[in-house]
């Protein structure tokens, strides 16, 4: 019996909310007064709102801000691949264009002079100023580099040869592609200096110039290991070149 | 009181989410779960959450819809069909077998409320909502049932 009461009275609470419900749903969209209403209770909650509100827009940020930046990392990233790519792309034509004008001027020069007394350090040719022959020009004979013009008069040019032991001139190993100084002794010996030791460099591997350096263009080909000279304390290696040309003999050398 | 928190929380993770209704109905699995765990069979309860139902709904509708009455009733039908559900099964019957009672009754609460705002306003946008908040309901509604069980365990 109270059970059947109990039921009878939720149904009259559950009809009356639902009626009351409706009731409000029919009237209030007509009423201004429901607009202040909504305002109010907007406001109230407005102030336990407000950590919501900042956190929301702190995430908006943070969102903001990370797809700013991936768009920056992938620009730069962007750039630095065209940067590289044109640095490629002038080293190549600078060192085409010093191909080509070394191709196409190759000239004989004679040596006029070999001094004794610097035999092993520079030599003078018949060709000067007029004959467009400038500071830092390279020299070869039987193809090989033997030195470049070190001053230039109007119709004669001094040349230190590879031998001299002032000359150095970065090369490079063309089968390890080591880096490297070739420089002379003073006596008649090329070194090659400044190798890392345990890199593997066996006699016979070619040497030519490298791509550093602005007036002497890369490849040129100077000669071949020979040996090993000497290994320092400072764990790098000292090798010995045979040059490609016959540094004993030259009367003419081209440029 | 704890009904209180659910309803703020729920008001904070919407606002949080920037408005819409996405955010699965917290206060209404609060409430179902308060009406399924009491046994004591007092009528006061069940009244108390016809009226809370009624409450929770009018300001709800007061703060995100504008009109009071949509989540109202919604919430108010729900309540009085879990009740009278509820009230066909015994309180020696309800144990852990009734999970799937339980669970529709659950899913019945997440169902319903934001229905009809859609049914009545109608629009693609509501459809979206509607669906997307019936996916985020069912994580809350299996962690209800999971508690629900242990509590039924542990009363036994």
């Amino acid at each position: 019996m109270d059970n059947t009461r109990n039921t009878a009275r939720e149904w009259v609470h559950g009809l009356t909310a639902l009626i009351l419900g409706l009731f409000l749903l029919g009237i209030s969209s007509g009423m201004g007064v429901m607009k202040s209403i909504v305002d109010l209770w907007g406001g109230i909650l407005s102030i336990p709102e407000y950590p919501a509100v900042i956190l929301r827009e702190m995430f908006i940020e943070w969102r903001s801000w990370s797809r700013d930046k991936n768009t920056l990392n992938d620009e730069v990233r962007r750039l630095r691949n065209e940067n590289a790519k044109l640095r490629l792309d002038l080293a190549k034509f600078n060192s085409e264009k010093m191909y080509a004008s070394s191709d196409s001027e190759i000239r004989t020069a004679r040596v006029t002079l070999r001094a004794p007394m610097s035999w092993w350090s520079e030599i003078r040719i018949d060709r000067g100023e007029q004959d467009k022959i400038t500071q830092g020009l390279p020299v070869f004979s039987n193809g090989y580099l033997i030195g470049r013009v070190s001053s230039v008069s109007l119709m004669s040019s001094w040349a230190e040869l590879i031998t001299s032991p002032s000359f150095m001139i970065p090369a490079v190993i063309e089968e390890t592609r080591e880096l490297g100084v070739v420089a002379g002794d003073g006596n008649g010996s090329v070194l090659l200096r400044y190798i890392p030791a345990g890199r593997g460099i066996k006699t016979g591997m070619k040497v030519s110039t490298a791509m550093i350096g602005e007036q002497v263009p890369p490849g040129l080909p100077i000669g071949q290991i020979a040996g090993e000279f000497s290994a320092g304390v400072d764990g790098y290696t000292t090798y010995r070149i045979e040059p490609g040309a016959d540094m004993s003999k030259f009367y003419t050398v081209s440029y | 009181m704890t009904l209180v928190i659910l309803w703020l929380i729920q008001d904070l993770l919407t606002v949080f989410i920037g408005g819409g209704m996405q955010i699965p109905s917290l206060f209404m699995l609060g409430l179902v779960y308060r009406l399924l765990i009491d046994d004591s069979n007092d009528e006061g309860v069940n009244l108390w959450g016809i009226w809370s139902a009624f409450a929770g709904g009018i300001l709800w509708d007061l703060r995100w819809i504008g009109i009071p009455g949509f989540f109202t009733l919604g919430y108010v039908v729900v309540v009085l069909a879990v009740i009278q559900v509820w009230g066909i099964i015994p309180p020696q019957g309800r144990s852990s077998g009734t999970s799937l009672i339980v669970f529709i009754l659950m899913e019945i609460s997440q169902l319903i409320p934001p229905l009809l705002p859609v049914l009545i306003l109608g629009g693609s946008a509501g459809w979206r909502f509607f669906l997307m908040q019936q996916v985020y309901s069912l994580p809350a509604i299996l962690f209800c049932i999971y508690i629900y069980n242990r509590k039924v365990r542990n009363r036994k």
